[in-house]
């Protein structure tokens, strides 16, 4: 299994959608070949351990390969787990932010507040923000680019199972 | 593996910086690479006067064999459109090509636009009737009429304000012309439905559908077409040419005046939407003279090109800025207007770049010195994901797709702004407000 194999299986995982949305047999969009680069980068930087985003996919594939099987809901909550560190599950938080919202998200630091601190978000690209899974979540369209044809406002959405792709 | 993880950090560079700087534009390094690998295996179809009917699929899901799969459709079926055609409009299966150049081609007997939405939605001659040109150019129903100095200036211009549409303007301060055409099968159905007009399309009331293309009858065809008047510079010998009634349209833009002229005109650019069983976006390929303009970043090597000149590039003055259209007012009787300078925004793909000199050589073959081997594919636009009924685009491949004579001033890689063939079309409707079925055409109706 590829670096980028886990990473898709992962983000399957965390997101909730299924792979044909997350890695389309054609993807001309591709949007995962940006993602994993910066996820990698930003993770080993933010949290001073270059090992972090190889040890969190090593860990998924050992879930995802074990016998009988997980289920992917089992493997998330795996991941997301208090036995893992802080710095693994905000990793894997992260990852769950990124693919929602096409940006990269920074916690700030906030001493004495109960949530921790505003999160901050900057968008990586056009491309990004066209992709991100929220507006699939809304059965809508990112403001300023719909692949809608003319007059499907007037049309109630598909149901959300297409658009995650767990039909 | 090495150079892979290289790779990795070279695009997660490209892209941090892109993001701290508060960018949102970033072309991964790492597709950039990918786009630039290429495996070309030789085409053994011969010419031939027969348009595909069918989804292309050579057997291998990919993209990229894919792609090739959808760019030798395209090129089989340029060429059987570009074959010399009987009185009929039949292809001529007796000669091939590139042979009798002086023959108007199979789709130069599809009905133009013009002949389809007439004024008060009278009802349009039949296919095989004549329409005859507007009493300013002559009586010869036979000859080409060239009225548009805008791709779709009356739908873009209303429609798309964020489009800078414009005229083009060639080397000789002579305006670029268009038309639009439908083959049999798109015009029956408009007719049979009576979508030629807006009475007609309110009683229709609901979405077009024109017919696909299946196994054995070739569907829906529409094709746009430029060209430029053969004048000082040009070489007719390298074109293919023909005699047209080059109009102006008083009703195009203000200021404008009636007139007409019979003059030779060498063919530039040529879009051909398809529609085909499995692809109801349709499938879109699009050629050039390959004299039109150089592309960005790589060398101008051409002695002449229809829409740039090097004197230009390097400083002279006098010039147009760079895929920019002239100043306002827009009249194509102006044989002065400065010419355009244009270059082509993103570069032909490698694998479409081999497959194109393979028909060439072929076409080369088949008869030396044919104009045809002048002409080559930039791509093919294709739905990598037909039937997803949360993206009726279909996802199309490539994403952006643009003919420096048919979108010269929307190229680019910005989406909802640069043009994509299927992006585009996916917005058009009729006069009645339901889908026209990728096609702007009905909106013309009156």
């Amino acid at each position: 299994m590829s670096s980028m194999d886990n990473f898709v299986g992962l983000s399957v995982v965390l997101t909730g959608f299924a792979k044909s949305v997350i890695n389309p047999t054609l993807d001309e969009v591709n949007i995962k070949a940006e993602y994993l680069p910066v996820w990698t980068e930003r993770v080993a930087s933010e949290s001073g351990d270059n090992q972090l985003p190889e040890k969190i996919l090593s860990n998924y594939q050992a879930l995802s390969e074990q016998e009988p099987a997980l289920t992917d809901q089992q493997i998330g909550e795996q991941m997301l787990s208090d036995s893992q560190s802080a710095a693994f599950v905000l990793a894997c938080r992260q990852l769950i932010f990124l693919w929602y919202m096409g940006a990269w998200p920074t916690v700030q630091e906030a001493p004495g507040t109960s949530t921790g601190g505003r999160t901050d978000f900057c968008t990586l690209s056009s491309k990004s923000y066209t992709s991100g899974l929220v507006w699939r979540v809304m059965q809508a369209h990112p403001m300023g680019d719909s692949n809608y044809s003319y007059g499907y406002w007037g049309e109630p959405p598909v149901a959300l199972d297409k658009y995650t792709g767990q039909q | 593996m090495k150079e892979n993880r290289v790779l990795l950090i070279a695009g997660a560079s490209l892209l941090l910086a892109a993001c701290d700087g508060g960018k949102d534009e970033t072309v991964s390094a790492i597709s950039a690479v990918a786009a630039s690998s290429s495996s070309v295996s030789p085409v053994e179809e011969p010419l031939s006067p027969e348009i595909p009917a069918k989804e292309p699929f050579g057997g291998n899901v990919s993209l990229e064999s894919l792609q090739r799969d959808f760019d030798i459709f395209s090129w089989q079926s340029f060429i059987a459109l570009n074959w010399p055609a009987d009185t009929d409009g039949n292809p001529n299966a007796g000669v091939t090509i590139g042979e009798q150049p002086n023959t108007m081609r199979v789709w130069q007997h599809y009905k133009e636009s013009r002949d389809i939405f007439l004024p008060e939605g009278t009802t349009p001659p039949g296919w095989d009737q004549p329409f005859p040109p507007p009493a300013t150019c002559g009586s010869d129903a036979t000859k080409p009429l060239l009225r548009q100095v805008g791709k779709t200036p009356n739908v873009l211009d209303e429609s798309a304000e964020p489009f800078q549409t414009g005229p083009l303007i060639d080397q000789n301060g002579q305006y670029t012309r268009y038309e639009i055409l439908t083959n049999q099968v798109m015009f029956d159905y408009i007719l049979d439905n009576d979508l030629y007009s807006k009475a007609g399309q309110a009683k229709f009331n609901a979405k077009a559908e024109f017919p696909f293309g299946t196994d054995t009858e070739v569907g829906s065809i529409m094709l746009k077409a430029a060209w430029k008047v053969m004048g000082e510079g040009d070489d007719p010998g390298q074109f293919y040419t023909t005699e047209a009634y080059v109009y102006n349209n008083p009703h195009e833009n203000a200021g404008v005046s009636e007139a007409c002229q019979l003059q030779r005109v060498g063919l530039v650019g040529f879009h051909i939407g398809t529609k085909v069983e499995g692809n109801p976006q349709w499938i879109w390929s699009t050629f050039e003279h390959v004299n039109n303009a150089p592309t960005q970043g790589q060398a101008a090597d051409k002695e002449h090109y229809n829409y740039y000149n090097h004197h230009c590039a390097d400083g002279g003055v006098d010039c147009t800025a760079v895929n920019e259209p002239p100043p306002r007012p827009w009249n194509p009787a102006n044989t002065n207007t400065p010419p355009s300078q244009i270059e082509r925004v993103i570069p032909i793909a490698d694998d479409t770049a081999a497959l194109n000199r393979q028909y060439q050589q072929k076409l080369q073959a088949a008869v030396p010195g044919t104009v045809w081997a002048n002409y080559e594919l930039i791509s093919t636009q294709w739905p990598t994901a037909a039937g997803d009924v949360t993206d009726e685009t279909g996802v199309p491949a490539p994403t952006f797709l643009a003919n420096t004579t048919l979108e010269t001033y929307i190229q680019g890689r910005v989406k909802q702004t640069s043009s994509s063939c299927i992006q585009c079309h996916n917005n058009a409707a009729m006069t009645n407000g339901k889908k026209s079925d990728f096609t702007y055409l009905l909106e013309r109706a009156q």
